[in-house]
């Protein structure tokens, strides 16, 4: 009981002490000072290069605010994609490469708990992370000037993302704990950014035979025979939709959302605030962080018992941009309710937090067992 | 806490998969007293200085440090013990100050001591001018002595040295006898693993002597000077010598185990100094011109060597 409580002794001093012991040690080595330069150089170039050319693709006067969101949305995603090589690179080493060189057990030697070296790794780790977030930080808000994107979305966009790069930090500092070389620590955890970012589409998309289904669905449509056999005939009316059942084939996504709901993308991309559904509906968007928010949640909600496949040859749009819609007797999908980020996140909480626990319950003194091929000193 | 202080270890066992690092080792030091830890490589002195340290669980036996259990009561042993590794890994980017001042804030000390604690065992071990250059430039032995200030950071009441002498120059060698010695002279109890025997004849007052992860004998270092062991003797006459030893019925060995018995000099084995003495007087006595009589080879490394010699 004793040595459960003093293992997960905890005090702010104790993190600092470790926080500030790691960050010194890193922030002298310039290696560090390069790297945040040349991150600022390439998210820079890559904004301006991406500014540049949607400037040149779009006729001037019609670029309006789609571009903003864009643009906000390509650098997003690229400090992500970014973020994600640079994060396991700075906690990968934290434990496995202290105790190669020999200075992890003169701290654990100390009044040190195992909790407060492994959290004061983490937040030094993350630190650093944040600082690489916070160089990209001009280029996200460039985008707000380019309009279409408000501010509340910059807000959670840039939360999510410090929350995502806390996360493979964690894991980073749990492989770090478990495997004695330092390589072998990076490639996990990269293994493991991987596997959530470009694995779980593909899974999502390879499942869909899995999922997919012939069964019998009413529809909401105009009849066969209302359709003009000829340039005499008429065009049919709203008046002829009627109730069909038919039989089709049908991909069931409720099933396999989740998988989406892993992917660090998705969870950035669907945490900002929903926008203008109808807006999508109409002209798709050229937001790319909406259209996979919009995409996943379409994703959970999966194929609606009934189908309207009437109200859409009906509806009208305005040049002042009004639209007239008759009444349809299908409930609306409303992707509001059908968040996935909060799953994600829950997920990727969890994820950090057992990567914790097991770097802490790595570092408990004194230990039983030592990881294959380390010593304690 | 009744248990007493110092440092007592009974049937300590500790295994590394198949390999039994220690295999049942009792040890007793006393504070005020300087214990030295003689073994061969790999006969598990550094496994047991890391479960005296409160790194390693024994798999038998029991410990106390400075009065506490390093597994159960883990915070108040490494309250009081100070451990220095063989292998001295520094935090490289870290000036000599920082690596003390830090060691201070993870031993809880507010930061004000901290910063006059770091100053005045700098001052200790010499290393001033270093103060402010950052660890990697120091050499092997400066690495040593940092590494000794940082044991001593929290004034730990029981100091656990392993292998503190490897890498020092002579006068730091000195220094370090002496700062050991005033450690002890203060009450702390200091356990110091060396394979330099010699050196730990003038630190040590007691020698545990570990081999394949047993204790293979204790002794105090004035009892293991009271042993018979050679000595070796030089005279302006070495034959005149010789053949005083012979009538007088001593042995002259022709085999050395140190250095050369050459020269002028002859080897003999005596029991202890008092026996010395006894055979100085009687030579001069006789007239034999002896220009000096000295125990060839360290009182500890003859009495390690023995053992090594009984194992065989």
């Amino acid at each position: 009981m004793t040595r459960h409580g003093t293992t997960w002794h905890l005090s702010w001093h104790g993190i600092r002490t470790v926080a500030r012991l790691e960050l010194r040690q890193r922030l002298r080595s310039t290696r560090w000072k390069v790297a945040l330069i040349v991150w600022f150089v390439v998210v820079g170039a890559i904004t301006g290069l991406t500014v540049g050319a949607l400037h040149a693709a779009t006729d001037p006067g019609q670029g309006g605010p789609e571009l903003g969101s864009l643009i906000f949305g390509i650098v997003v995603f690229f400090v992500l994609f970014l973020g994600l090589l640079v994060a396991p690179t700075l906690s990968a080493a934290a434990i496995n490469g202290d105790r190669n060189a020999g200075t992890l057990a003169t701290l654990q030697a100390t009044l040190l708990s195992p909790a407060e070296i492994v959290l004061g790794k983490l937040l030094a780790a993350w630190t650093a992370a944040l600082a690489f977030l916070a160089a990209s930080i001009p280029f996200i808000v460039w985008s707000l000037f380019e309009g279409g994107v408000r501010v509340l979305s910059l807000l959670t966009t840039v939360l999510m993302l410090a929350v995502v790069l806390l996360v493979v930090c964690a894991v980073g500092l749990g492989f770090s704990a478990l495997v004695a070389k330092t390589s072998g620590s990076a490639v996990l955890t990269y293994l493991t950014v991987g596997g959530l970012s470009v694995l779980t589409p593909v899974l999502f998309g390879l499942s869909t035979p899995l999922v997919t289904t012939l069964e019998d669905v009413r529809v909401w449509t105009v009849p066969d025979s209302a359709w003009p056999q000829g340039p005499a005939d008429p065009q049919p009316t709203v008046d002829q939709c009627h109730w069909e059942t038919q039989t089709m084939s049908r991909v069931h996504t409720e099933r396999t959302w989740w998988l989406l709901a892993l992917n660090p993308f998705v969870i950035v991309a669907d945490a900002q605030p929903l926008g203008d559904t109808a807006e999508i509906e109409r002209a798709g968007s050229a937001n790319p962080l909406a259209l996979i928010q919009y995409g996943v949640r379409l994703a959970r909600t999966g194929p609606a018992a009934e189908e309207d496949w009437c109200t859409s040859q009906f509806t009208e749009y305005h040049e002042d941009g009004t639209v007239t819609k008759p009444d349809s007797p299908v409930a609306q999908v409303e992707p509001s309710t059908q968040a996935v980020w909060p799953w994600g996140l829950g997920f990727l909480l969890v994820l950090g937090a057992g990567s914790v626990v097991v770097a802490v319950r790595r570092l408990r003194i004194p230990a039983h067992t030592l990881p294959q091929g380390t010593r304690v000193a | 806490m009744n248990s007493p202080a110092g440092i007592q270890a009974h049937g300590v066992r500790r295994a590394f998969g198949q390999v039994r690092a220690v295999d049942g080792v009792d040890l007793v030091a006393s504070p005020g007293r300087v214990t030295a830890l003689i073994g061969p490589n790999g006969s598990g002195k550094t496994t047991l200085l890391l479960v005296l340290a409160g790194l390693l669980v024994p798999d038998a036996g029991t410990v106390t440090v400075a009065g506490y259990d390093p597994v159960t009561q883990g915070v108040e042993a490494r309250r009081r013990t100070g451990w220095m590794p063989d292998v001295f890994g520094t935090w490289d980017s870290l000036t000599c100050r920082e690596v003390l001042t830090t060691v201070a804030a993870a031993y809880r000390l507010p930061r004000e001591a901290g910063a006059a604690r770091a100053a005045e065992l700098l001052t200790l071990v010499h290393l001033d001018e270093f103060a402010d250059a950052p660890a990697h430039v120091l050499s092997r032995g400066q690495k040593q002595r940092l590494g000794l200030a940082r044991a001593l950071v929290h004034d730990p009441d029981v100091l656990l040295l392993d292998e503190p002498a490897s890498g020092l120059d002579p006068r730091s060698r000195v220094d370090l006898r002496e700062q050991v010695r005033s450690l002890a002279a203060q009450g702390k109890t200091v356990l110091i693993s060396s394979h330099v025997l010699t050196e730990l004849d003038e630190i040590a007052d007691d020698a545990v002597f570990l081999s394949r992860g047993r204790t293979a004998a204790t002794r105090t270092v004035t009892a293991a000077a009271a042993q018979r062991r050679p000595w070796r003797i030089t005279s302006l006459d070495p034959d005149a010598l010789r053949d005083w030893l012979a009538a007088n019925g001593h042995v002259v060995s022709t085999g050395s185990t140190t250095g050369d018995g050459g020269g002028g000099a002859v080897l003999v084995h005596l029991d202890g100094d008092a026996a010395a003495a006894a055979l100085l007087r009687a030579a001069v006595t006789d007239g034999i011109p002896i220009s000096s009589i000295a125990p060839a080879g360290g009182v500890l490394e003859q009495a390690y060597l023995e053992l090594e010699e009984e194992r065989r």
